[in-house]
């Protein structure tokens, strides 16, 4: 078979992309397949949303009409998912198809997993109502410790070494690239009142979250400037995203074809490898491309898809098995004077006390973060304009003052639960197709007990941080529902045993020795911090193991 | 300017802290001038929506620069504190002529645009060797009056400063206390060491150099990277016939100082209402230097909240009233004598005693110095003052009302 490319990487996310720039910087000749594209531009982007009237999902700034009827995703079309109506439980977590990936509308956080979350089976697996599919990972905490401190300093993360020296017997070997953001002014109003108190036997403490967000000049993009808007997108480029390594990717030599729908993957007649890709132009043009390894990054829902509909790496079925994601849940009170939200990230400081410890036999662990977006949303100021007008007929300095007085005080906090993995919820084909005739994904999911369990006592932990704030006005909490939180995960587990996942520990699928998969779909379990550092690190040594497979193949370019 | 190839007294280390001192504090004043010159919106015409995203990328770029700079006059301050002199805050009043420092470059105030762009560049070039051809290229004065350009270098500087840190014998040179080392915990200056010896002074300097000029692997990050992409964005902009004009018409180098005895070759804003908010400015900023002056010398040990608090107050003056106040200005006539043209800040150091040793009577000197500032906020804010402006007096008010609450030496 005629090779074109050395390997083919489907996808120009944050994974992708630093495969292809690794492979390339060692000498492949590597093609990165995007379904979407690099338009509208950044400055674009930030220039229509600054006029949009009002900010939310239907001005959200990525809408491109082409790529969204192409190439749709949950972020463009609320009916992309294919899954029961409420009351069933929803996946309620999206994504972007887009040059760069979902890392343009992500927060930034990178707070590395705990020793503990690679080993739930072994240390916490005795429990009477442990979730039966929570294992052990192949690799430790330490295999991945090295590749974690380069995907730092790939991504370029803020931190603070005095606060993050050990968490739960979790060791750092090498310094923060950039020291970390500064805490908002309510973080430290916050942490004065409730560090060291106790809730349930953990200790409240109040530390800088780790983030790809720039605290100095770093990799030729500026210091974070506080514009508050990580979400949807940073208007500067202070913050991390998956266009970096896209564009590094490039230097380095590898070609990018965008808007080319990578429809099946195709294994070969005489043996189980698999070389050819196919792909759809959005002209509508069948194509294929061949090459000696094959990189699937699409998240943890499109690569499960494209493995369907290609009928491979599944001899386990568990292809599109044990989705998971983080139930988030927020909770909104008012305190006694101004803490001036909206000055800095929409997060800085977060609570890791809760994550680990024997309660995991039986409940899921989580984060807390302390955010700097009031009640925005609760759809605040909107709804207090409406009320200082409307019902009490102010204007002028009068509604000024009485619209400061009420926004400045109001807060948020928020946490982000551990979801066990369960078998049954999975991402599989629907009936119903895109514009390209390729179906849509279709989704079954329902939290597991262990999780409402561990969102429960997370709600009460807000509580009763509000309650030593001394916070009124707190607004209900119904810890039977929850928001995604961004974090799609599983999918394509990790795991020594090819009966029982779908990869090895280097992100080689089982069934077929040059397929390859990368991102937070090979996570067999998750944890309670935010993926993407992890799944960048897991990236970056499968980049690494895909060189020493190709060999004599390649010649080192050397890092320009 | 003579200098000895390598420092080996006291004196002459105590000497080039203070020029080291009087260089961070005025380049960081050209970098705010600039930043305040950018337009905000696009009602002040100009630029559009997409257009606007790129300035105010700018304005985050210049602004970070200009605060780091800020930590380098405290990091400068702690190493001389750390060898027993008092933090020196004083600087010709601008411009400053090319001959008085060995950068060979102006010390100016000039709104945000090329000229003022290839200053900064000027300022932050490394001290290893001449520019190459790209950057000469976008260097070009093309029909500016600027003489020819000559390199100097602040590197050089630090770099002597470092030889008088290894040279003199450590136990001899630190005779300072290090309960008189500002830190994290006593002000908010992310990234601040504290200097109690020749590693931590040598870290603080190789601090400064890295921000200003980056090092010889990684230039892109440096101060001198993000003046030279911001040259070229601003290049790559200005196409032939476009309307594009990101900075606001401001004069250059603007003082309230009226009389024509006046030494520096500053111009006089000619508008009554903006003199009288720019003197305010002034003012505002010379007891913000002298507060910050006294928290860097005075020894926290046993009274850490006190200083807390004093230095907290200082620090907000920044972005609370001088930020806003210094915009305002530039939305506000310079005067008949200028058509065209709005006024800014002069940054013009007001005549003044340091504050006292003794923490009551600094605290009692600041108070008072406080009344007398909001007083005269409050009557200007009568008057017909742009938004900013207004807003920067307002703030003032504030923070003079809540001083007894939050100061407490």
């Amino acid at each position: 078979m005629k090779l074109d490319f050395d390997v083919v990487v489907v996808g120009a996310g944050v994974a992708g992309a630093m495969v292809a720039e690794r492979l390339s910087l060692a000498g492949a000749r590597v093609l990165i397949l995007e379904a979407g594209s690099r338009n509208p531009s950044r400055t674009q982007m930030v220039g229509s949303y600054a006029i949009a009237p009002i900010k939310g999902l239907l001005h959200n700034p990525y809408l491109n009409a082409e790529s969204d009827a192409k190439a749709p995703s949950p972020d463009s079309s609320r009916s992309y998912y294919d899954q029961p109506p409420a009351p069933h439980t929803q996946y309620e977590s999206t994504y972007e198809r887009r040059t760069g990936g979902s890392t343009w509308h992500w927060l930034g956080h990178t707070p590395r997993m705990l020793v503990s979350d690679f080993l739930m089976k072994t240390r916490y697996g005795d429990g009477p109502n442990f979730p039966p599919a929570m294992v052990d990972w192949p690799i430790r905490y330490d295999d991945l410790e090295p590749w974690y401190c380069e995907a730092e300093t790939e991504m370029g993360v803020s931190g603070s070494d005095e606060e993050w020296k050990e968490v739960f017997g979790t060791k750092r070997s090498k310094p923060f690239p950039m020291s970390m953001i500064w805490p908002s002014y309510s973080d430290n109003w916050i942490a004065a009142r409730i560090n060291g108190k106790k809730f349930d036997g953990a200790e409240y403490l109040v530390r800088s979250t780790p983030a790809a967000r720039n605290s100095t000049f770093y990799d030729g993009r500026p210091p974070c400037a506080g514009n508050s808007i990580c979400v949807p997108l940073c208007p500067i480029g202070a913050k991390y995203d998956g266009s970096v390594h896209v564009g590094k990717a490039l230097q380095a030599g590898a070609v990018l074809w965008e808007q080319c729908v990578v429809s099946k993957l195709e294994k070969d007649a005489d043996d189980d490898s698999v070389h050819t890709v196919q792909f759809i132009t959005y002209g509508g043009e069948h194509r294929s491309v061949a090459a000696a390894i094959v990189v699937v990054a699409a998240h943890a829902i499109e690569t499960p898809k494209l493995l369907l509909m290609s009928g491979l790496a599944n001899s386990s079925d568990q292809v599109g098995r044990n989705l998971m994601d983080h139930l988030s849940k927020s909770a909104f009170g008012v305190v006694g004077e101004s803490l001036f939200p909206f000055r800095g990230p929409p997060s800085t400081s977060g609570i890791e006390s809760f994550r680990d410890g024997e309660f995991r036999k039986e409940r899921a662990g989580f984060r807390v973060s302390l955010d700097n977006d009031g009640w925005s949303r609760l759809n605040s100021p909107y709804a207090e304009i409406l009320d200082l007008v409307g019902n009490q007929k102010l204007i002028g300095a009068e509604l000024q003052s009485a619209l400061f007085e009420r926004v400045s005080r109001q807060v948020r906090l928020s946490c982000s639960v551990e979801v066990a993995p369960v078998s049954s919820n999975r991402v599989e084909l629907s009936t119903a197709t895109d514009a390209l005739g390729l179906p849509h994904p279709k989704i079954t999911f329902t939290p597991p007990e262990y999780s409402y369990k561990g969102l429960a006592h997370a709600v009460k932990t807000l509580a009763d941080m509000f309650r030593l704030m001394d916070a009124t006005n707190i607004q209900p909490i119904d810890p039977k529902t929850y928001d995604g939180a961004g974090h799609i995960m599983g999918t394509c587990r990790m795991g020594e045993n090819p009966k029982s996942s779908v990869v090895d520990s280097d992100g080689r699928t089982h069934d077929h020795g040059n397929l390859f998969i990368v991102g937070s779909s090979v996570f067999p379990t998750v944890g309670s911090p935010n993926p993407t550092l992890t799944l960048a690190a897991l990236a970056l040594r499968t980049a690494q193991r895909i060189s020493v497979q190709l060999g004599a193949r390649t010649k080192p370019r050397g890092k320009s | 300017m003579n200098r000895p190839p390598t420092i080996n007294t006291r004196s002459d280390l105590l000497k080039l802290l203070c020029e080291a001192a009087e260089l961070e504090h005025g380049i960081a004043c050209s970098y705010l001038y600039a930043g305040f010159s950018l337009k905000r919106d696009i009602v002040e015409c100009g630029m559009n929506w997409v257009e606007q995203q790129m300035v105010r990328g700018w304005a985050n770029r210049i602004y970070s620069i200009a605060s780091q700079e800020m930590l380098h006059l405290a990091l400068v301050w702690n190493m001389t504190t750390a060898i027993g002199g008092t933090p020196y805050y004083l600087r010709p009043n601008f411009p400053q002529s090319s001959k008085y420092y060995p950068i060979h470059v102006p010390i100016e105030l000039q709104p945000f645009g090329p000229r003022s762009l290839r200053r900064f560049i000027l300022y932050e070039h490394p001290e290893d060797g001449a520019p190459d051809r790209n950057l000469q290229s976008l260097l070009k004065f093309g029909g500016d009056d600027e003489a020819e350009i000559v390199f100097g270098s602040v590197g050089e500087l630090y770099r002597l400063v470092e030889s008088g840190f290894r040279d003199i014998e450590p136990k001899k040179l630190f005779i300072g206390s290090p309960t008189q080392q500002m830190n994290l915990d006593l002000i908010h200056f992310p990234d601040i060491v504290s200097v109690t010896g020749r590693e931590s002074a040598i870290r603080a300097i190789e601090k400064i150099t890295e921000q200003g000029e980056g090092t010889a692997r990684d230039r892109k990050d440096s101060h001198f990277g993000a003046f030279v992409t911001t040259l070229t964005e601003w290049n790559e902009s200005k196409g032939p016939g476009s309307g594009f004009s990101p900075a606001r018409p401001a004069i250059d180098n603007p003082t309230v100082f009226q009389e024509p005895g006046y030494g520096a070759k500053a111009n006089p804003i000619d508008d009554p209402l903006a003199s009288q908010v720019a003197a305010l400015f002034d003012s505002v900023y010379s007891l913000m230097l002298r507060m910050l002056a006294w928290g860097f010398q005075f020894d926290a040990a046993g009274r850490e909240d006190g200083l807390r608090g004093f230095c907290a107050v200082a620090i907000d003056l920044m972005p609370r009233v001088l930020l806003p106040m210094g915009e305002g200005l530039m939305l506000m006539p310079a005067g008949p004598k200028y058509p065209g043209k709005t006024a800014g800040p002069g940054f013009g150091l007001t005549r003044h005693v340091q504050l006292p040793a003794c923490p009551t009577n600094a605290s009692l000197l600041c108070r008072e110095r406080f009344q007398e500032l909001a007083g005269i906020a409050k009557r200007l804010a009568k008057n017909e003052l742009s938004n900013p402006a207004r807003a920067g007096c307002q703030h003032l008010e504030e923070i003079a009302a809540g001083f007894d609450t939050r100061v407490k030496l």
